[in-house]
């Protein structure tokens, strides 16, 4: 070396010092900021009509889009559960236990991609995923198309809103996706105060918002006006202690595995969920979700794609901790570090955090037409 | 077996008496399709299985766990004491659907050359039994789900190892379920015992001869494994019930069925070959006569209550349609000839297959335990 080692440590300080000196101007904080949440994105070829979303209410309620006719959308995504399942795993379709925490319907109009890992590009993607699931809904297309074609009310709905002469079953999922597109909340205590309503807060709000945006650094991930920036990370979310102690559970756990096609290695030793690596079968996607809105997030505990956390406070201080161990160590985001968080910080902010919901929001359910038998047609043989 | 050797030689010697006793009619000009030789009848061969897993086949045709909402087994319609059917007229089907077929016995169905009333499947039991799991109007399972059940059963872990399929899989339930149909085998009819009553002698000359019948029901299973067109009359129920009409419905989309939101008829066998010119519409498999003692209601819609109505059906020469077998005609029958054609039917029914060989002495437990050392299990 021609360098000692005193050396060696001076210049490591010295380029160090210049590091910090560019940081602010090189890795400006790019973070969105929070902002209030406007009308959500209509996709060119689903436009929003009065009928398809009415008929899309209906659809969404009707439990005859799944296999045994039991399991509607709604069934997991209850609206006084805040539209979604208030249990750390999903119930399932009859017989199963789901594997993941059900998410809100709430504010998805606004995503890019659903699920927790991403697995559907559009709410019209993901309504059949659900639907079609083992574990889900487990229909099957031409089922639950036949079905449609014996409720003449759904025959007459669908023939105005689409044209179609019999009931087609992708356009189920457009209708389901329409209604689902006006289930958005814009007027949260947040959204009044970034528009200028500085009584729409609390001072302890205000002081948690500060936190969220400097010391505790959730802003990081959340941020924007949907409070997520979509992307998809580890955090060490401990696995779903369900899995170490129901069978149901954990017989879906390893079909999850079986039916995402990892190798047959993976298949043995996994004992936890992969999360973003079943899409991209990429080592270092393995544990990684999607950052979820934080909006309605009163209503919507437990907490995490497992449901590890039955309360906002239980979040908190998994962040203050500097989060948790997984199986998927390597793949942690360094962006999660213990905190420091006083019990009086940690107050604020879950006191900022409430306001990201609104007032919950209630759906009279809809009444559901029934069958009736198909009268031959002029042209039957 | 308990069919004897030396019964088995009576049997032999006792049809080709009565092999030789049916020329008189034929020579007469009253059969329809000639001689039949003794053996074109006759018991039906037992199936040597592997024990093991047939015992482990046994248990997954009575576990409902494989359907799934985990709410209908096999034996859900494929009930024992009534020879694998259920009694009904349509079969019901997987919750949230209803059948529009009579449920088919599974009595002697190993030998089938084609299975379901259409012969959609002509390939083999393992096909037959993945159908049958996995149609949405049957078991609606998804096997990777199956499988995954199976493995969470410890008293399924060692069925599996013992029967030698190595850990329970979806491939080892659809080789084990076959192996355990292969032991239903009819037994100890009195056709086959050589204890026919006069009548039931009688029968079965009409039933070689005058009638017909043996020109579709023969083998000894009593059937040619072909489809035909009888004429059968539409069920209504079918139509006129949504919940059954929307299972049609799915069926015929996946069957690839023209024009099937208009049609109210079941195509049948015209799912096998499609015929461009629709002959073949309305056709179904010839059923095995075999156990009809425990199969009512019959025709493949289950549109005829009793034998009596099945025999009076063909004596009147079928049903009415454009594409009828031309070798159903009136028959002409006496009452007293009709009854001695079900009585010859009688006597094609064998022993119950009800006993512990055929049935689990209690249910299949319908919860799963949890695996105890599940962080350091292999899964």
């Amino acid at each position: 070396m021609l360098f000692g080692k005193t050396t060696y440590l001076v210049a490591v300080a010295a380029i160090a010092a210049a590091l910090q000196l560019v940081a602010p101007a090189a890795v400006a904080d790019v973070n969105p900021p929070l902002a209030p949440l406007g009308d959500p994105p209509v996709p060119s070829d689903n436009a929003q009509t009065t009928a398809k979303i009415e008929l899309g209410k209906m659809l969404f309620w009707d439990p005859r889009l799944g296999g045994d006719a039991s399991t509607a959308c709604v069934t997991c995504h209850e609206p006084s559960q805040g539209w979604a399942f208030s249990d750390d795993l999903s119930r399932g379709y009859p017989g199963t236990v789901h594997w993941r925490n059900s998410q809100t319907v709430i504010n998805t109009a606004y995503l890019g991609k659903l699920f927790w890992a991403g697995a559907a590009a559009s709410l019209e993607k993901q309504a059949p995923s659900a639907a079609k699931g083992a574990v889900a809904g487990n229909g099957e297309n031409d089922v639950m198309e036949a079905r449609l074609a014996f409720i003449p009310e759904y025959r007459k709905l669908f023939n105005e809103v689409f044209g179609d002469e019999w009931p087609k079953i992708d356009n189920a999922w457009r209708a389901i996706a329409a209604f689902e597109r006006t289930l958005v909340q814009t007027d949260t205590p947040l959204d009044q105060y970034l528009r200028g309503d500085k009584s729409a807060l609390s001072e302890q709000q205000v002081r948690g918002m500060t936190l969220f945006t400097g010391k505790a650094n959730c802003i990081e991930c959340h941020n924007g006006a949907l409070s997520t920036d979509q992307k998809y990370y580890n955090i060490g979310v401990p696995p779903a202690g369900r899995w170490e102690e129901d069978g149901l559970a954990q017989i879906t756990f390893r079909y999850e595995q079986f039916a995402k096609g990892v190798t047959q290695k993976m298949y043995r030793k996994i004992k936890d969920d992969a999360g973003l690596y079943y899409r991209t079968k990429q080592a270092a996607d393995k544990g990684k979700f999607r950052t979820p809105s934080l909006r309605y997030t009163l209503y919507t505990a437990p907490y995490m794609h497992n449901g590890s956390f039955w309360d906002l406070r239980e979040v908190v201080d998994f962040y203050n901790a500097g989060g948790g161990e997984n199986e998927f160590g390597a793949t942690k985001t360094p962006a999660i570090k213990p905190l420091g968080l006083s019990e009086e910080e940690i107050e604020d902010l879950i006191a900022f955090l409430e306001a990201f919901s609104g007032p919950e929001i209630k759906v009279e359910a809809p009444k559901l037409p029934d069958y009736a038998p198909l009268p031959a047609a002029a042209d039957a043989n | 077996m308990r069919c004897g050797i030396l019964t088995r030689l009576f049997s032999v010697a006792f049809f080709k008496s009565v092999a030789l006793a049916a020329l008189i009619p034929a020579i007469m000009g009253l059969a329809v399709a000639g001689a039949y030789a003794a053996e074109d009848f006759g018991p039906v061969e037992p199936i040597k299985v592997k024990e093991k897993m047939a015992a482990l086949g046994k248990r997954l045709f009575f576990d409902k766990r494989l359907s799934g909402d985990a709410a209908i087994s096999c034996a859900s319609c494929h009930m024992p004491d009534k020879a694998f059917t259920d009694g009904l007229p349509l079969s019901k089907a997987y919750p949230g659907s209803d059948g529009f077929r009579n449920t088919p016995s599974l009595v002697n169905t190993a030998h089938r050359a084609a299975w379901f009333r259409d012969g959609r499947l002509g390939t083999n039991l393992n096909d037959v039994t993945r159908e049958s799991l996995t149609e949405d109007y049957f078991m609606n399972m998804d096997m990777r789900l199956m499988q995954e059940r199976a493995k969470q059963d410890p008293v399924y872990v060692k069925m599996f190892k013992d029967a030698g399929l190595g850990e329970p899989s979806n491939g080892g339930i659809r080789n084990a379920i076959p192996e355990y149909l292969k032991t239903l085998i009819s037994r100890n009819a009195p056709f086959d015992t050589g204890n026919m009553s006069d009548d039931a002698r009688a029968g079965f000359e009409l039933f070689k001869g005058k009638a017909g019948c043996a020109s579709c029901h023969s083998g000894p299973r009593f059937t040619d494994d072909q489809p035909h067109n009888l004429g059968v009359p539409e069920n209504p129920e079918i139509w006129r019930n949504p919940l059954r009409h929307a299972t049609y419905v799915a069926y015929a989309m996946f069957m690839g069925i023209e024009n099937y939101m208009n049609i109210r008829r079941d195509v049948g066998a015209h799912v096998r070959r499609h015929k461009a010119d629709g002959s073949d519409i309305g056709t179904f498999m010839t059923p095995s006569l075999r156990e009809l003692k425990y199969t009512a209601p019959y025709m493949h819609n289950g549109i005829l209550k009793t034998l009596e109505d099945v025999v009076a059906f063909y004596n009147r020469g079928g049903g009415d349609d454009p594409n009828k077998d031309p070798r159903i005609k009136p028959l002409g029958l006496s009452r007293q000839e009709r009854a001695e054609l079900v009585a010859f039917l009688d006597a094609l029914n064998g022993d119950p297959l009800t006993g512990p060989d055929f049935v689990l002495p209690e249910p299949v437990p319908t919860n799963y335990e949890a695996i105890d050392d599940w962080r350091d299990a292999t899964n």
